[in-house]
């Protein structure tokens, strides 16, 4: 007997395959159909997988790399005691009095 | 809402009536036929045919008898078609195992009245009653003659097939029947499965899908998926619904370019036979042409291809929804199947009595061209050299045309003579010609007989091995309980050979 149709909260018809059983579980004949490629996908899910944690440890690794850099010979200046407002108008007028 | 859901199913309902009635009257017949046929009995006796296989009334549970008139209230629906299914079913899935003699069924019982009556018992002491067709035939071991031949009485209790005369003989030879007791209950469950009056969701093909839906061809479920097929999960579904696909199956699994049968060794297919599928394909997967509906869109189509299923039995009986899978699988393609044979008309009584012999039918083939505009089938009654001789099909094209021979026995002794005419016509149409057998043992006896015929004259396309498409339901022979079969377990192919033109190196003569 054909399971009775799915109905969703506004009475509409939900599409259901039959290859999902009730609960949206496959059923046997999807794991039969995909059963073929099951292993070859898994393998090519774990490459990708570890291509990518490589990757990304590859990522981590040269920003350690990196970041061990001393910059501490280097004096850090002190902070200016006005902090210029428009310092864009400022640096205009300044150049436009010099070239005159 | 509920409006739209019942529009839409009255919107099926309409859809599906041209097809049903093309299909209905095709159905009764022929699945009854195809349920009861009995391909090593056509083999091993070939004339006796007319022995009526029992009817299976299994067709009463198809969809178009059990949907129910749609009603405003959907909750009413199940109630009802649960009822009208509760009075037809005889048997309920947990019961499907009887022995044949006692069984619910009154077909079965008939059946295994036949059994009783043909069938002889297979233990050594008896006399033989024929010469062994294969080294595993039991016949084999009837060496000594003590006693004379009895018919089968007494039933296997684990299988409820009639396998021996006597309790005791049946106690003796009992190792030899172990190796098949599973297969013959199985097969036991099978029929009862068939006459149980059940719904079968399994038989409703689906229709051709969208051109660029490719169709994977690795194994049965991998097919059925990716046909767009329901889903098919119980094993014993499997096995029914396979039994009839795996005719059109077969053929459409050699031909179409996503084949799984390739070059190498794995793939079974030769250099030559890559040479003439390849022609095939040509056709069968045919360029965009910009065709339309309008007087802009008409373009020269191609002739149909034409498919020759020589030798055919209960393979022209089968319904033509299961013949029309083998176009929905090449969108855009017409097909001729032509079904050539002195019993080609085999469980297709109601159709009878033959188109008069016109000018225009010289033959009285009867035509079916009303199968959705992709397929034709016709049926002559008529040996093939019969109507090559008269050239009625020539000229052959191997662009366009096939020869199928389903299980046809080339090497069986009972029907080998009457290929012995009919080979060298169809190696000289040089098209390529795909064959199946019920074993490989039986593929080998053929091949080895068209190599003696042919005395190397032929070119083999496809090396033997089982098919990928066979049916999974193991049928019984009712004249010899041990014999059990599938249909196309194994598939292989053969052409006339082909020679090159080479060029001219000078020999002296």
């Amino acid at each position: 007997m054909r399971p009775s149709q799915r109905l969703g909260i506004l009475g509409n018809r939900i599409p259901q395959s039959s290859y999902y059983d009730q609960h949206n579980r496959p059923a046997a004949a999807l794991y039969r159909a995909r059963q073929p490629y099951l292993v070859r996908n898994a393998v090519t899910g774990v490459c990708i997988v570890g291509f990518v944690a490589a990757v990304r440890g590859i990522d981590t690794w040269t920003i350690k790399a990196i970041g061990q850099d001393d910059f501490s010979d280097i004096a850090v200046p002190d902070a200016p005691a006005q902090p210029p407002h428009t310092p864009n108008a400022s640096a205009g007028v300044r150049s436009a009095g010099s070239a005159q | 809402m509920a409006s739209k859901s019942i529009c839409r199913r009255c919107l099926k309902l309409a859809a599906s009536t041209p097809t049903r009635s093309i299909t209905s009257r095709a159905q009764h017949r022929a699945f009854s036929s195809t349920v009861s046929k009995q391909p090593s009995q056509e083999r091993r006796i070939h004339h006796s045919s007319r022995q009526k296989a029992p009817e299976v009334e299994s067709q009463r549970s198809h969809v178009p008898q059990d949907i129910p008139p749609y009603t405003t209230n959907l909750g009413q629906q199940p109630s009802q078609k649960h009822e009208d299914s509760s009075e037809r079913t005889l048997l309920q899935p947990n019961n499907l195992f009887h022995p044949f003699t006692t069984s619910p069924s009154p077909q079965i019982r008939r059946r295994a009245a036949t059994i009783r009556q043909n069938a002889y018992c297979p233990h050594p002491d008896h006399q033989a009653t024929r010469s062994p067709i294969s080294p595993h035939d039991t016949e084999n071991r009837k060496t000594q003659g003590i006693s004379p031949p009895a018919h089968v009485r007494h039933e296997c209790p684990d299988c409820g097939i009639p396998v021996s005369c006597s309790e005791e003989h049946f106690a003796s030879d009992y190792e030899s029947h172990l190796e098949i007791c599973d297969t013959l209950r199985q097969i036991n469950e099978d029929d009862h499965d068939l006459v149980s009056g059940r719904f079968f969701p399994e038989f409703e093909y689906p229709p051709a899908r969208f051109e660029e839906a490719q169709v994977n061809m690795t194994n049965w479920d991998t097919l059925l998926f990716s046909r767009g097929f329901e889903a098919v999960n119980a094993e014993r579904s499997m096995r029914q619904v396979t039994r009839l696909l795996t005719y059109p199956i077969t053929v459409g699994s050699v031909l179409h370019e996503l084949s799984p049968y390739a070059l190498g060794k794995e793939g079974r297919l030769t250099p030559e036979g890559l040479r003439s599928l390849s022609a095939l394909r040509y056709t069968l997967h045919p360029p965009r042409t910009g065709a339309g509906v309008d007087i802009k869109g008409l373009r020269p189509n191609p002739p149909p291809v034409r498919l020759f299923i020589l030798g055919a039995r209960a393979e022209s009986s089968l319904p033509r929804e299961v013949w029309v899978q083998l176009s929905h699988l090449f969108p855009r393609v017409s097909f001729h199947l032509i079904f050539i044979g002195p019993e080609s008309m085999a469980n297709r009584d109601d159709e009878f009595p033959l188109p008069e012999r016109t000018p225009s039918n010289p033959f009285g083939a009867i035509v079916e061209d009303r199968l959705g505009g992709q397929m034709k089938v016709s049926t002559y009654v008529e040996y093939f050299h019969t109507l090559y001789e008269a050239q009625h099909f020539a000229p052959f094209d191997p662009y366009f045309d096939a020869i199928i021979l389903f299980h046809p026995g080339l090497g069986h002794p009972a029907s080998s003579h009457e290929w012995s005419p009919t080979l060298p016509q169809l190696l000289a149409t040089k098209i390529p010609i795909i064959c199946t057998g019920y074993t490989d043992y039986d593929m080998q006896r053929d091949i080895a007989w068209v190599k003696k015929e042919a005395k190397g004259e032929m070119d083999v396309l496809l090396e033997p091995a089982e098919n990928r498409f066979r049916s999974l339901r193991w049928d019984l022979n009712d004249l010899d309980p041990g014999d059990v079969s599938c249909g196309n377990w194994g598939v292989w192919g053969f052409r006339g050979k082909r020679y090159e033109t080479d060029e001219y190196r000078g020999r002296d003569e």
